[in-house]
């Protein structure tokens, strides 16, 4: 056995490499910058992970996303590694001092991009040997990323210390342009590129164009409760979650609603009662589905259309990560496009947003706080006219996108070969159960949902407590 | 409905005498010398700081339900039970609570009995790694450090451990439903805890309600817990109930005091108002009824101010300051905080 896999069986549990990890690896190894992209529930951690015990020093991981860096701590802390530090707003001013004075002890080290302006951290970074640094989520980089954090770009700046140390950039989604900014950004140097392609087999894409809001609903409520999940329904508002989530269970399906708005604890008790079974579906805002780690889900369903195709793919990647047949239904109405371009816009700064941030210091109390910080970042860059430009073209670039995808919906071309072709990809190999444009023998997808015995579900603190610890 | 009955009793206690607001502060734990002062006044400790997370907004939806079925009036300086609003509270249970040295601290508590459980399910089910519901990484390394003390997985510990909440669970002082929050919230091997909705909807309760009653089993519980009966959960207390429930700079006016400085030195060196330590001097009283009031107050001025509150059937400033016009605001205050004292 070699080296890699050898690490593979002993750190990670698994036998074999999946397609393109093996390579991706050798060449972190080898101090060559990358690009890796992959689509979601690919093995993407093992990848800045596994070369980690082969080097020695540090890893230094970049993640935007402050829900997923807690998630992947525990994932790495469930695999018995300990050296594992997350350092970003949450940590007190005592847990920081603590973290920066044992820094070398940790091998791997997360971050988020708004931490690596913090002086004391860097000095600290400073006295250690770092193996390779990795930019995870790579796609929020790009103004043309449907996740884009402005703070990300800082990195930039910062990485010009690190010229001797090569970068891993890791994303699930991005076009060529997106790409194109994630190499400049990560200042680059001939990255060896491995780019999987998007396509899941597996999920089978049907697009319904309903008359109403009404019709929605009774889709969606005939769909759930006549087949089978596990399932995830998105939708855009809270409200909606949970105005689904109760006429659901209403009609005896087990399933529970998620937005940001709920209490940490309740989010974290709903995602395990997904996880172990517990739940059939969740009623979701696109807030649900990071760090979800559940292979069996069966269907996605959207009642809208979404505010971009990346951000799309990334919502329906969450079915069928055990490979088998699953399927991502998208319901949709003519006015839905308007809808989608006003949420895409929700915290775009306007015009007088603009003019105000060139023209006041402390614009954190009068914008949304997104606007605010998108904005804190262009003045220090650009001109207002520039900014505005900008923006303007970002706008006009949304639109389009968006209206694409409402074309994609309507029209009679199959959508699988459009959404790879958003993503400049060819299809190579046409599914059994392609799209509902070329062929959907749902019969054939789909499996009745059986009717759970109406057991009433009877409190009895001492049963549970007994189910808890046996005794 | 509890929720509602556990105001409608906080107004009561109110006595007519404050505004709309202050049940509001005083379940948020307003560190405010006013706040502070009501407490002692009133009565308050149980449920000072109840719910530090109370929302402006859900509170003023309680107050206008309340109000909407006849069981509150109110204006804009007062708000006062009706005797229709009394009815609703004179035969039930009197809710047992513990504010004033809890302050919120009795989720650690529950953190730390929820991360035992889930660790100690997890390991009898074989599934040693695991994803822990509680976040908070302080009651990680307690909860760490507390089984590695103990043989955590050996069977004897376990049962013994379960045969220490069983018990406590029986606690003749709690409801039914207390203990079906407690035990039903708690999460372990393929079997997770429930939302505040979801168990909300099993007892056709609110949220609200809920909540409050969760916090109510704690303080139960946590009074319950001696080291003798529950050595355990004993352990699992540690650091949880306020020392000196004084605010920081209520403190530091303290230990000046202590050195012997005058109301006037001690604002000018900590750049703050008069006013504002006037309320520490209220707060310090409140907590030590042994801290000397002399050089603000005689005994005679006490006396006579009580008196007049006596006579006049009132806690409210303006109406005592009429019948004393040399004493100040300051000298009612602390006059009444010290008769609260004397009387309770
Ligand atoms: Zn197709």
């Amino acid at each position: 056995m070699d080296k890699l896999t050898e690490v593979l069986t002993r750190k990670f549990g698994y036998d074999s490499f999946r397609e393109g990890q093996k390579e991706i690896i050798e060449h972190v190894i080898a101090g060559q910058d990358v690009v890796a992209i992959l689509p979601t529930g690919m093995g993407k951690s093992l990848l800045y992970q596994l070369p980690g015990y082969l080097m020695e020093g540090s890893v230094v991981i970049v993640s935007p996303l402050l829900s997923l860096m807690q998630d992947q701590v525990e994932q790495l802390k469930m695999l018995g590694e300990k050296r594992v530090v997350a350092i970003n707003s949450f940590l007190s001013f005592e847990q920081k001092e603590m973290a920066f004075r044992n820094l070398s002890s940790y091998k791997f080290i997360f971050t988020s991009p708004e931490m690596l302006q913090n002086e004391r951290f860097n000095h600290a970074l400073s006295d250690i040997r770092i193996a390779y640094i990795v930019a995870d989520e790579a796609h929020c980089i790009s103004q043309w990323g449907f996740d884009f954090r402005p703070d990300y770009l800082r990195i930039a700046k910062w990485l010009q210390h690190y010229r001797q140390t090569n970068v891993l950039a890791l994303t699930a989604t991005a076009t060529t342009n997106v790409v194109h900014d994630i190499k400049d950004t990560l200042l680059m140097r001939e990255p060896y590129e491995y780019i999987h392609s998007l396509d899941r087999p597996t999920i089978a894409y049907e697009a319904i164009e309903v008359k109403n809001a009404q019709e929605k609903l009774a889709w969606i409520l005939g769909r759930i409760t006549s087949t089978s999940g596990p399932g995830i329904l998105y939708t855009q508002s809270r409200k909606k979650t949970e105005m689904y989530a109760h006429e659901l269970q209403k009609r005896g399906i087990r399933v529970a609603y998620y937005h940001a708005k709920m209490d940490q604890d309740d989010r974290i008790l709903v995602q395990q009662q997904f996880q172990q079974g517990q739940l059939e579906w969740i009623c979701a805002t696109n807030a649900f589905g990071m760090g979800i780690h559940k292979d069996n889900i069966r269907q996605i369903i959207h009642d809208h259309i979404p505010t971009s195709i990346a951000s799309y793919m990334q919502e329906v990647g969450r079915a069928a990560r055990d490979g088998a047949q699953s399927i991502a239904s998208l319901l949709f109405t003519a006015t839905d496009v308007e809808q989608a371009f006003y949420v895409a816009m929700q915290d775009f700064p306007e015009e007088a947003d603009i003019r105000l941030a060139y023209e006041s210091n402390n614009i954190q109390l009068q914008l949304p706080e997104t606007t605010a910080r998108i904005l804190d970042y262009w003045k220090e860059e650009l001109t207002e006219q520039e900014t505005t430009r900008l923006f303007q073209t970002i706008k006009q670039k949304k639109w389009t996108e968006i209206q694409g995808l409402y074309t994609m919906l309507q029209n009679g071309v199959c959508i699988r070969e459009q959404l790879l072709h958003y993503f400049d990809e060819q299809l190579t190999n046409r599914p059994k159960h392609c799209c509902s444009k070329c062929s959907l023998p749902l019969q054939e997808i789909l499996v009745d949902r059986k009717q759970l015995s109406e057991k009433s579900e009877e409190i009895d603190w001492k049963i549970k407590l007994d189910e808890l610890l046996h005794s | 409905m509890y929720f509602q009955q556990l105001l409608l009793l906080i107004i009561h206690k109110f006595q007519g005498e404050r505004s709309s607001t202050a049940p509001y502060y005083l379940l948020k734990g307003k560190k405010s010398g006013q706040t502070i002062q009501d407490v002692t006044y009133f009565q308050l400790h149980p449920y000072f700081s109840l719910y530090p997370k109370l929302a402006k907004e859900t509170y003023e939806e309680e107050i206008m339900k309340l109000h909407a079925e006849g069981f509150i009036i109110m204006n804009e300086s007062m708000i006062a039970i009706t005797e229709k609003g009394l009815h609703q509270i004179v035969s039930v249970r009197r809710p047992f609570y513990n504010g004033w040295i809890l302050r919120g601290n009795e989720f650690i508590f529950w953190g730390r009995v929820e991360l035992i459980v889930q660790t100690l399910s997890q390991f009898q089910g074989n599934e040693k790694k695991f994803v822990p519901v509680q976040k908070n990484n302080e009651i990680h390394h307690f909860v760490k450090a507390f089984l590695h003390e103990r043989d955590f997985q050996s069977k004897t510990f376990v049962a013994n451990f379960k045969k220490q909440l069983f018990h406590l669970l029986e606690n003749t002082q709690l409801l039914e439903i207390h203990r079906n929050l407690f035990v039903y919230r708690l999460s372990g091997y393929k079997n997770s805890g429930l939302t505040w909705e979801q168990l909300a909807s099993h007892h056709h309760i609110t949220v609200l309600d809920v909540k409050f009653l969760f916090i109510e089993c704690l303080h139960i519980l946590l009074n319950e817990i001696t080291e003798e009966k529950y050595p355990d959960f004993h352990a699992l207390t540690k650091d949880i109930y306020v020392q000196t429930p004084l605010t920081d700079s209520a403190n530091k006016t303290s230990k000046l005091f202590e050195k012997g400085y005058t109301i006037e030195e001690v604002a000018r060196m900590r750049f703050l108002k008069r006013n504002t330590i006037e309320d520490h001097v209220i707060e310090i009283v409140s907590v030590n009824p042994n801290f000397p009031v002399g050089s603000f107050i005689s005994d005679e001025q006490i006396q006579q101010v009580l008196q007049i509150a006596q006579e006049r059937q009132t806690k409210k400033l303006k109406i005592i300051r009429e019948e004393i016009p040399d004493l100040s605001y300051f000298q009612i205050r602390l006059a009444l905080t010290k008769g609260e004292e004397i009387n309770g």
